[in-house]
């Protein structure tokens, strides 16, 4: 299977920055997959995402070597607009990529500057209005949102356009926990259903260990580690790249480490629980 | 300068007025705009007047349209008292008074039964360029979230033991420095961020751009269009053939 995203021998510096912001990125991204991208701040993460939907090197120059492709095309060839409905991208805060006055008028935004007829322009506006619940806020004003309301407003925005891939930088720095809980939820079921990769970087891992099949992490523009996000967090390193490790997981690893035999590996409070259990009425 | 702004600012409203057609509610305006402007006795004005009230009741704004009234009496005591002090006679000055009143009330007519999306749907029913209405939904949109910033950092800097009203008029202008200079950093980070949502989401992308919202005439604005041109021919007719 091609891949969606590839880095080939990747390397990029800003302008005003004499060290490599990202180096030697080597990196395949298949299409369905739920990355979760980790690191400390600093690491690149958001460069490295910028690369993927253009805005690095059309709006941010700098030293730019190898090649990034997205979905068979080279991104550097590419204008940011073209790329803009292959790749969807939801930033950290919402309120300065909600530009118009209603929810509604916000969403079809990129579909008019594309010019789909306005027929499809309905369709997609209800699709995309049903797919995330948010069917009630239609014709409010942004400032009559929440936060985790404006999230969903935003990726409408870009689900509209009908990417193939969904990027989100630090997409529930300012959610609370339940929220941030429920809108992890619903991009799962979003990648769940129409199949569109996403990408997530996130510093809250505890929300995610049913939800990303992969984890990428990186550290000084490289990526240190890269697999199944169920391998990857067994990592004892991991607290070493600025990852907070789910107490859960932590734990395991100090039993295993203490010599502690467990039968398996749980990424959640209640299967470990059951594990456990299940542990302990076959000892007896 | 708030009262004016008290009688510009849009509200939601449910009344007649409100339904009509935006490109004829600014046509409305215009024309009381440029009556007020060729009237020269008080019969004229009052009429102009009484006209602009009686929209005002019809759309529910009478009362914002009124606070502003009273509010800039105090403005239009000074034009009064200017004009006496240059060598005008009364009469003169009482004009050029009430020309100034229907002014500011025609235009506000437009602006308080307007929402920011209609007045863009009239901007691109006139085929100006996308740019030009672009930067003025963005203004308009980020208007409260700019507000916000501002109460934020007047706040924290307040916090911080800065009293914005303390001194005579220069010091109290220079306290306002530490509040400005952040408010403006943050304006020029949050548009960069603008830039840069606008630019993944195809701004620019075609020059065959598509509008899903467009504007309709119907009957009732056909109607409010006609009532509109015809009394400006009467007023008209009646101040340069009847010398009213």
């Amino acid at each position: 299977m091609t891949p969606l995203i590839k880095f080939i021998d990747f390397n990029f510096s800003y302008l005003d920055s004499p060290t490599p912001i990202l180096k030697n990125i080597n990196l395949e991204i298949k299409e369905g997959e739920f990355v979760l991208l980790v690191g400390p701040s600093g690491c690149g993460k958001s460069t490295l995402l910028r690369c993927i939907n253009g805005l690095i090197p059309h709006l941010y120059s700098g030293v730019y070597k190898g090649k990034v492709i997205v979905d068979g095309e080279q991104v550097s060839e590419k204008n940011i607009s073209t790329l803009a409905t292959k790749v969807g991208f939801v930033f950290q805060n919402p309120e300065n990529q909600i530009f118009m006055f209603t929810v509604e008028k916000d969403i079809v935004f990129g579909l008019e500057n594309i010019g789909v007829d306005k027929e499809e322009i309905g369709r997609r506006l209800e699709w995309a209005l049903k797919i995330l619940n948010i069917e009630h806020l239609r014709y409010r004003a942004p400032y009559e949102l929440s936060d985790g309301q404006k999230q969903r407003v935003a990726i409408a925005g870009t689900l509209v356009m009908h990417p193939k891939i969904l990027i989100l930088d630090e997409p529930t720095s300012l959610l609370d926990p339940k929220t941030a809980y429920e809108f992890i939820s619903t991009l799962k079921e979003l990648n769940r259903s129409i199949g569109i990769t996403i990408i997530v970087v996130e510093h809250r891992i505890d929300l995610l260990p049913k939800v990303a099949d992969r984890m990428i992490v990186m550290d000084g523009g490289q990526i240190v580690f890269d697999g199944p996000f169920k391998d990857i967090i067994k990592e004892k390193n991991l607290h070493l790249y600025g990852v907070t490790v789910p107490p859960i997981i932590s734990l395991q690893n100090t039993l295993s480490e203490s010599g502690v035999n467990l039968p398996g590996y749980s990424l959640d409070v209640r299967s470990f629980s059951e594990m456990i259990k299940k542990e302990v009425f076959r000892n007896d | 300068m708030f009262w004016i702004a008290e009688g510009l600012i849009y509200r939601r409203q449910d009344s007649v007025f409100h339904t009509i057609d935006p490109r004829i509610k600014l046509l409305i305006s215009m024309m009381l705009f440029f009556l007020s402007l060729v009237s020269s006795t008080i019969v004229e004005f009052s009429i102009i007047l009484v006209l602009i009230f009686f929209i005002g009741a019809l759309s529910k704004t009478l009362k914002r349209m009124v606070r502003t009234f009273v509010f800039s009496l105090s403005f239009l005591a000074m034009i009064f008292v200017i004009n006496i002090l240059v060598g005008y006679d009364i009469m003169f000055s009482i004009i050029i008074s009430l020309r100034f009143i229907s002014v500011v009330s025609s235009t506000s007519i437009f602006f308080l039964t307007s929402s920011p999306d209609e007045l863009e749907l009239v901007m691109k029913s006139f085929y100006l360029p996308y740019d030009l209405i672009f930067a003025f939904v963005t203004a308009v949109r980020f208007v409260p979230v700019i507000m916000l910033d501002a109460i934020q950092i007047l706040d924290s800097q307040r916090s911080r033991g800065l009293e914005i009203e303390k001194g005579n008029f220069i010091k109290r202008i220079k306290n306002y420095i530490p509040v400005l200079i952040p408010l403006i950093v943050q304006a020029i980070i949050r548009s960069e961020e603008l830039a840069e949502a606008m630019e993944s989401r195809a701004y620019g992308f075609s020059k065959k751009k598509t509008s899903y919202y467009s504007l309709h005439l119907r009957k009732r604005d056909y109607f409010a269009a006609t009532v509109a041109i015809c009394f400006m021919i009467v007023f008209i007719y009646a101040i340069y053939f009847l010398h009213i």
